[in-house]
Formats: structure tokens, sequence, C-alpha cells
């Protein structure tokens, strides 16, 4: 009978110990996300559920009106569809371009001029990156400039009498912050294929060349399905800075001309700060939190059904 | 009681935790006599001016005064930029660490806002006791006070100027002249110099649609066509405003009139404020309808010979008290507080304002000695003689900067007509007042 208790108290205790070897390693963790993310989350959504100017000004419930009256919000439903063209500035283009630039870097530049020079001009796409938003912004608006911009110089030197007011006019002004998220962005893709080419085996693409395989075919038949885990990681965190981008519109256009550059983050941003309404800038905060973590999953749920599928051998 | 504690233990982990969310609440109301010597031994100063400015001369002149007098108080001065004071005060001010004074932007979309949000200290009976409410001219006034909605005009006193600003138009003298355009003196007049520059292929207006110039531009035509009961009504909501009135519309119709005969270039939706500045120094437009904050820079850069005069026409002009030092409700030091402001008040300081173009509310500009500053510092004592000051458009309620920039920008572009730009004003301007109003 004695036995028997140890037996089965023994498995459970070892567990536990086991639980508390982890803890210290699990704790600064929990404890972080707690803070940081848990807590405050919780806070605004709280906040959106009252009308409150901030500070020590009272709060007053109003129950899930902020989120009714973000259903009637023009601006706000703009500020989501602009979202949607971010993606495609900041995902679908330079995916795509980085993808092609990889390849062409890592496979012919490579190849023909040696790995310092891809490496170089790797970095040289890299260089919007870890230019400070703030510093891009300035640069672009001076290039932008309807009046002193450089490409409108060059154009009324060419001859063009009117040319574009690139970020004051409502039908060029969100095309034109999508060409700059498209420099500011490509450096990522490039960098990350280049490194995952580099990962491939040589061996797969020497026996396609062998094989008769000419450049095309051997970039869709190995380099795409190989590095299809880093495509993965791209989009996910590509499309999660295109649904929050701020920066970026902040500096370029601050939402205008006309709320034609709007975005969430930044019209929530405007709520918070400048009109004092801080339950309503919670709830289009909140909003976003959701869209952007159904979007996360979404991304993961298929990255996992691909690998699955790739382990079944499909 | 206890909600209320637990609300404060939450936003203070918020604050902490995360910017956007925004936090806080709480913060020990002060509590005690705040008139009590507080027996500290430093003095913090926030403030956004640079020290070359005419304001941080006179701050200069002034924290030296106070070090005299208060032999054993060190000062500390620390400089912000504007946007961090003005984004991140309802933040940092629900704490403990704040500054024992601060420069703050007036207006009902910002004091107010600190004041109704209960993180400034009501310096009603400070201002009384020191006679400030007696030394300071009454349109200047208007912005110290604001009442539990953190409307200006009327209530508790949250802060005090101690200068002034307004806006008129800049004019390059060289192109007037080279042309032989006389500089206007009537509404009519200027109008007539704007086409007979237009005729003569220069564009005559530096503007900038995606800031305040635009706006301010717009708000002196409304002035032009309307009254002091309008500003009433539209800057301190003493009546409904019908954005479809005669003024409203006059002015908007006006606006749309100049952009179309192209007084104002058809480029400019983007551009901002500096765009505009620096162009009219480049001697591109030969005016600009800009507010005095330009003066200091305008006698250091423009090349050309140019001048001023008060938008023609107008009894009314947007301008206002400069902005206003407010002291945090949880300062240590308001004592040392209330007596930094009334050394900012005397006239020593009052003169290097002047001396310097910065405005000086309690000044005497006789005692000037350079003819342009001069001459501004009459122009504006003599709009505060005619009680002319009539505020900023966009201050009547939070957010409707972004309103107005948004909205003129559709003019510029002429993507929306007069009426479609008052109709989307109107919308902005009413909610805002009952979000305002309703708390």
């Amino acid at each position: 009978m004695s036995t028997t208790v140890a037996e089965r108290r023994t498995p459970r205790g070892r567990r536990s110990r086991q639980w508390l070897g982890y803890l210290p390693y699990l704790l600064p963790g929990l404890v972080a996300f707690t803070v940081v993310i848990l807590i405050p989350f919780g806070m605004n959504v709280y906040y959106s559920l009252h009308k409150w100017k901030g500070g020590n000004a009272p709060m007053r419930w109003y129950g899930f009106g902020n989120y009714a009256d973000l259903l009637h919000d023009e601006k706000f439903l703009t500020s989501f569809q602009n979202s949607i063209w971010m993606i495609v500035a900041m995902v679908v283009v330079p995916t795509l371009l980085g993808l092609i630039l990889a390849a062409v870097l890592f496979d012919v530049l490579g190849k023909r001029f040696g790995p310092r020079t891809a490496s170089v001009l790797r970095a040289t796409y890299y260089l919007p990156q870890i230019l400070p938003v703030a510093v891009a912004g300035v640069l672009w608006n001076w290039i932008l400039n309807a009046q002193t911009g450089a490409i409108n110089e060059v154009l009324r030197s060419l001859g063009v009498e009117n040319p574009p007011n690139w970020l004051g006019d409502t039908t060029t002004a969100l095309p034109t912050v999508m060409l700059v998220l498209i420099w500011i962005q490509i450096g990522y893709p490039v960098v990350i294929f280049m490194s995952a080419l580099q990962r491939v085996d040589p061996e797969l693409y020497e026996a396609a060349e062998l094989d008769g395989a000419g450049w095309v075919h051997r970039f869709r038949a190995i380099t795409i399905p190989q590095i299809k885990p880093e495509t993965f990681v791209i989009t996910l965190t590509c499309t999660v800075a295109a649904l929050k981008v701020f920066g970026p519109i902040y500096v370029l256009t601050r939402g205008g001309p006309e709320s034609s550059t709007l975005v969430p983050s930044y019209y929530s941003y405007l709520n918070f700060f400048d009109k004092s309404k801080v339950g309503y800038g919670a709830a289009i905060a909140n909003v976003l939190t959701l869209l952007i973590i159904l979007v996360a999953v979404a991304i993961m749920v298929l990255q996992a059904r691909s690998a699955r599928r790739e382990e079944e051998g499909h | 009681m206890a909600h209320q504690r637990s609300k404060r233990l939450l936003a203070g982990v918020a604050v902490l935790a995360l910017p956007l969310a925004l936090a806080a609440c709480g913060g020990d109301s002060g509590g005690g006599d705040d008139q009590a010597t507080s027996g500290a031994t430093t003095f913090t100063i926030w403030d956004y001016e640079n020290d070359d400015s005419a304001m941080g001369q006179a701050w200069a002149k002034a924290i030296e005064i106070f070090e005299t007098e208060h032999p054993d108080v060190k000062v500390v001065t620390e400089d912000q930029t504007f946007e961090q004071i003005q984004k991140n005060a309802k933040i940092f001010l629900t704490g403990d660490d704040v500054p024992d004074i601060m420069e703050y932007n007036k207006g009902n979309a910002t004091a107010g806002q600190l004041a109704s949000q209960g993180l400034i200290t009501s310096l009603t009976d400070v201002a009384t006791e020191r006679g400030w409410d007696t030394t300071l001219p009454a349109s200047i006034q208007t912005t110290a006070k604001y009442d539990e909605q953190g409307l200006m005009g009327s209530g508790d006193w949250y802060g005090v100027p101690n200068y002034g600003e307004f806006v008129g138009v800049y004019y390059n003298q060289d192109a007037f002249d080279q042309l032989g355009i006389a500089v206007p003196t009537t509404f009519e007049e200027f109008e007539a110099s704007l086409k007979a520059f237009k005729d003569a292929g220069i564009t005559p207006l530096a503007t900038a649609g995606a800031e305040y110039p635009m706006g301010q531009l717009w708000y002196e035509l409304v002035l032009h066509y309307g009254d002091r009961q309008l500003v009433d009504d539209y800057q301190l909501f003493a009546n409904d405003v019908d954005f479809q009135g005669d003024a409203f519309t006059q002015a908007t119709n006006k606006l749309d009139e100049w952009i179309k005969a192209g007084y104002i270039a058809s480029d400019s939706a983007a551009l901002t404020a500096e765009d505009m500045g620096v162009s009219f120094i480049g001697g591109t437009y030969p005016m600009m309808v800009s507010g005095s904050w330009w003066f200091g820079r305008l006698v250091e850069e423009v090349p050309f010979t140019w001048g001023q005069f008060l938008f023609p026409g107008n009894d009314l002009h947007p301008g206002s008290s400069g902005n206003l030092w407010v002291v945090p409700e949880n300062a240590k030091a308001k004592d040392l507080a209330y007596d930094f402001i009334d050394i900012t008040l005397r006239p020593e300081v009052q003169e290097v304002l002047g001396q310097a173009g910065g405005l000086p509310v309690a000044g005497d500009s006789s005692t000037i000695t350079d003819e342009k500053t001069r001459e501004l510092t009459e122009n504006f004592e003599n709009i505060l003689g005619d009680d002319g000051l009539a505020y900023y458009p966009d201050w009547p309620v939070p957010g409707f900067y972004d309103v107005i920039v948004s909205e003129l920008q559709s003019l510029i572009n002429q993507s929306k007509s007069p009426t479609e730009v008052l109709d989307g004003l109107s919308t902005a301007y009413f909610e805002g007042k009952t979000d305002l109003t309703e708390g």
C-alpha cells in the first residue's frame, strides 16, 4: 500500500520540481509580458469603454459606445482602407521585388562579380532600414516638395509645366507615400532572402543545371519552395508593420491631404493626443490590435499547414 | 473612494507600462497651502523657446533676477520641444516628478484641457494678490482663464502670459517698387495689389496648406466679414455659430476666388509653414500673411527691403497672448513659481522682450530703439487698445487644427466647394463642442 502511494507521488513531485526548475527562466519574461503588454492592454480596453479626456478628468461609462461610434466614422473606415494599401506597399511589393533582387544578387551578380559586390549592394538596399524614419521623412520631403523638391525641379527643367503635387494632391499622395514605404522596406526582404539562399543546398541547383533547367525554371522549382519559411516570416512581420505603420505617415503627410493617407495608428494618436478623446482613441487602438492578432494568427496557421504538407511530402 | 484609489493605482501602472495607454488619473491634488513657502532648494523650469529668441533672452534676465532674490535656491532649466510638451503633458503631469513651472500653449484645446483634467494649479488667488489681474490687458487675460470644462475666457486663472503675438502681412518692398504697386491700406487696395502681381506673372501670396498658415489667412477673411460677437460665439461658445452664415460664407468664397485667380499657388496643399517662410525670404512671393513669431527671423535673414502692415480693413486680427506659464498641480515649489511669474512681468524683463521684438504685454513701446521692432510693437499695442485680438481659428475645439488643414487643402486642390468645406468645418466644430461641454 505504502509502495503504491510512493510510486504515485514520485512522478508528480518530479514534475513539480521540473516546473520549479524552469521558473527562474520564465519569470522575467512573464513579468515583462504582464507589465508591458497585459496590464496596459487591459487598461486600454477599460479606457475604451469610457468617455474620458485623460489626466485627472472624470471618466464617464460609455459601454461599447465608442466602438459603435467607430462604425459610423468615415475617417476610421478610410484609415482601414488605407491599411490595405500599406500592406501592398510594405508586404506585397517589397517581398516580390526583394525575392527577385536577392536571387539576382546571389545568383547572377554574386557569381559574376564576387560575393563582396553582392554584399555591398545588399547593404545599399538595407540602408533605408537603418535610417531613422524622421530623417528619411525630411529627405523625402525635400525630394517631393511640390515647389522646391528635386523631382519637380528636374521635371521642370525637362519642360513639364505643371509637375505633380506629390504629397499635396489626394490622387497622388497615397501612391507617393507607398513608393517611399517600398523604398524603406525593400532592404529587409533582400537581406533575409539572401541569407536564406545561402542555406539552400547548391547540389540541388547543380543537379537541376545538369538536367538542363534554366535560371527561371531553377528559381521557380528550387529557390521559391526552399525559402518558404523565410517568406512566411517576412510576410508576417511586414504585415504587422504595415497595419501599425505610424512614423512615415507622421513625418510625410500627417494623414493628409484631406485624410487621403490616414492610417489607424495615426488616427488613434490624433484622438488620444490632439482631441483628448482618450476612450475613442483607445477603441481604435483595440480594433487595430485585434485585427493584427487575427492576421498574425492566420499567417501562422498557413505557415504551419504548409510545413505540415511539406513534412508529409506533398 | 476605494474605486478612485484602485483607478489611480491601475493608471499609475499603465503610465509606466504603455505610453499609448495614456494613463493617468490619480496624482495627489496638492493639498496644503499653495501660498506657504515651500522651503525648496531647487526650482525647475521647463520651456521650449530658443535661448536667442526674445522670450529666451527675457527669461534669462528673469532667472538672473530670481537668483539674486533667492540666493539659496538652485534654478534648473530644462529645454523641451514644443511637440514634446504639447503631446506628453497630460501623461507626465500625473506623476510626481514634474517641473515647478512650465511653458504651455494656450487655448481650449491645450491649456484648457490640462485645466479641466486637474493637472495644473488654479492661480486666481495669486493673480489677485499679486495684481496680475490689473497688469495684464483684458484681451490677454482671456487665454489665462478656463472654466471647469476647459473653455477659455471665464473661470479660474490657470496660466500667465508675459508676451503677445498677432498675425499681419509681411511684404517685399522691393517687389512692390519694381512693379510700381502701392502698399495697400484698404482691403480693396489689397485685392488690387494681388491682381497686379498676378497680372505681372507673380503669385502674390506665400502660404502653406499642410500647416497653420492657410487657416490663419482664412480666419483673417472671416474676421474681415465678421465682428466681435462672431468671435465670442465661435471661440467662447457665447451662441451657436452658423457656418453657412454671412461672414463664414463670404470669407470662404473669397478665399476660393483668390485660389481660382491664382493669388495662392495651386500646389501649396502639402507645403509647411517653413516652406512658406523660406519662399518669402527667398523673394519668390511678395507677401506673406503670418504671425509676429516670424519677425526675428525675417530681421536676420531677409535680403531685401521689407515691411509689415496689419491685414487691411480688419478691426480684428488672429492673435493672442503668447504661451502661458503654468504651475503643475504636483509641483513642489509653487511659491517660487509665483515669484518667477511676478518677475517676468516686471518692467526690466518686459523691456528685454520689447527690444528683441517679443511683444511685451506690460511694456512701453516708446523705449524701443529699433524702428521696425517699435512698429511691430505699436501695431500690437493698437490691436490691444482696440480689443482686436481674435485668437486663432483652431482654438475652439480639440483636434480642429487638423480639420481646418484638411478642409482648406480641399479648397486649394479645388476638390470641394466652399459650401462643402464649411459643412466639414461645421460638423467637426459641433462634434468637438459637444465632446467638450459634455465631457
